[in-house]
């Protein structure tokens, strides 16, 4: 097969010039976002050369500990940013949501690489990263939308929560409506997507596996794993974050303390 | 000393709530100073007083949602602390004052509570849902619409139907007529203050609650 098409240096930079459209429109509409978006793709730019240039670097040395320390720093910077994008406060969310995300890579990972792919070593570096760093990307916006809604609901309609308790409901009972929500919202555009994927979107794992000289067949098989292992960690890490951040949320008689 | 008299009390006359020299503080301001009263099984307590007294609070109180400063709080002969507390909300039924509760439909109201572990077992039967629905003058109607389709009256005498099928021990209500027109507002009274075994607590600025009460507590 055809080796990939390489983009010069000067080609990239013009790829740029396309970003003056949306950020006209994002400052017409006084959206706020304006400096989000350009620091968005700053930091996406820095972030990608480095690990362009990281990559090429531990491939070569294909250091278990590398890698997972590699994969750790990326759960890290996962953590920070689904807590900075949920408005909770990074002191007390930082360890329930970094545990929960770590404990659901480390599950999906052990599962795809070890149980699916069989890989000898699953540290190895061309597969660890760049699947952990999919699933990651993936599902960093559905828990950001599920803890978002499932702790903006819980101070909304707490009434609603301490009229069930008050009622007879256990505290994980009174709770049950508030996970159902934020389940709700979070994963039913997700599912909306999975079912779509192939027919109106190729994927950007199969469309980087077929560029860079793979054959269609496998790259489609990737990509199906893909799809299942980012569903079912982002799911994980949402159920799992809950679980451990509740524990810091809630007083002793079960009442919601101040969040965010 | 005040064990004993509540030990003697639970043997001769159960008392079900008793309060003993509470205070309630928010932020450095102290709403409810030193008090204490005790409510029997069977009473109709009213709290009542002007707006700020801390009435509300003290039914908060009662279900562990507003921490006390100072005293303590028993329910059923049990001192409300964590390790309680699950206990005595399996006996209560509360209905606030803040009907802005949100549901879906009338029947979201009246099931979702027999779906909790400690309800199961009192599963209303729909004549038993009938029933209540007619001696709180509520159409049956009602129970096919959504929660947008009907007034806040109708919503508060459904959230009240919805807490006496619990058939709990306490009712604690806050405000219960405050949406009600004259008329229902007489019914509703006559029918909850007329249940024999039930314990009320109410805060309520009522007149006609107020008088027919067993127990008034003014704040």
């Amino acid at each position: 097969m055809k080796g990939v098409t390489d983009i010069g240096y000067l080609s990239l930079f013009l790829g740029y010039i396309i970003l003056i459209i949306p950020f006209y429109i994002l400052w017409y509409y006084k959206t706020g976002l304006l400096k989000d978006a350009f620091w968005a793709f700053i930091r996406m730019t820095i972030q990608l050369l480095l690990v362009g240039f990281y990559l090429e670097f531990i491939f070569d040395l294909n250091s278990s500990l590398l890698n997972i320390s590699w994969v750790l720093l990326m759960t890290v910077l996962a953590a920070y940013t689904v807590i900075n994008r949920s408005d909770l406060n990074i002191k007390e969310f930082f360890l329930p949501i970094f545990i929960a995300i770590v404990l659901s890579v480390l599950i999906i990972d052990a599962y795809f690489l070890g149980f699916i792919i069989k890989l000898n070593n699953i540290f190895d570096a061309r597969y660890l990263i760049p699947i952990t760093g999919m699933l990651l990307g993936n599902s960093i916006k559905t828990i950001i939308i599920a803890l978002n809604t499932y702790y903006k609901q819980l101070k909304k309609e707490k009434e609603l929560y301490k009229w069930y308790l008050a009622n007879g409901a256990t505290k994980q009972e009174a709770l049950v409506p508030f996970k159902k929500e934020a389940l709700i919202i979070a994963f039913n555009p997700v599912i909306a997507n999975v079912a779509i994927v192939g027919l109106i979107s190729l994927p950007g794992m199969m469309t980087g596996q077929i560029l860079g000289g793979s054959n269609p067949a496998v790259a489609v098989k990737y990509q199906i794993m893909l799809m299942i292992m980012v569903f079912s960690s982002s799911i994980f890490s949402v159920f799992l974050s809950i679980y451990f951040a509740d524990k810091k949320v809630f007083d002793d008689f079960d009442n919601l303390k101040k969040i965010g | 000393m005040q064990k004993t008299t509540k030990k003697k009390a639970k043997n001769i006359d159960p008392v079900v709530i008793s309060i003993n020299n509470i205070s309630i503080s928010y932020k450095n301001n102290e709403v409810i100073k030193n008090l204490s009263f005790q409510i029997i099984k069977g009473d109709k307590a009213v709290l009542t007083g002007e707006s700020g007294r801390g009435k509300s609070s003290i039914l908060n109180a009662l279900l562990g949602f507003v921490p006390i400063s100072k005293g303590n709080i028993f329910l059923f002969g049990k001192e409300l602390s964590p390790g309680n507390i699950a206990e005595i909300r399996s006996h209560t039924a509360w209905l606030p004052q803040e009907t802005a509760l949100h549901f879906n439909s009338v029947k979201d109201i009246i099931y979702s509570l027999f779906t909790l572990k400690a309800n199961k077992s009192n599963s209303p039967s729909t004549s038993e849902i009938n029933q209540i629905f007619k001696n709180l003058n509520i159409s049956h109607h009602l129970l096919d619409k959504e929660i947008d389709e009907i007034s806040g009256g109708q919503k508060q005498r459904i959230l009240l139907a919805g807490a006496l099928l619990l058939k709990k021990e306490i009712l604690i209500i806050d405000e219960p007529t405050s949406d009600l027109d004259e008329k229902n507002k007489k019914l509703i009274t006559d029918y909850i203050l007329s249940q024999k075994d039930l314990t009320v607590i109410a805060v309520s600025h009522d007149p006609y609650w107020i008088n027919k009460s067993s127990k008034i507590i003014v704040l």
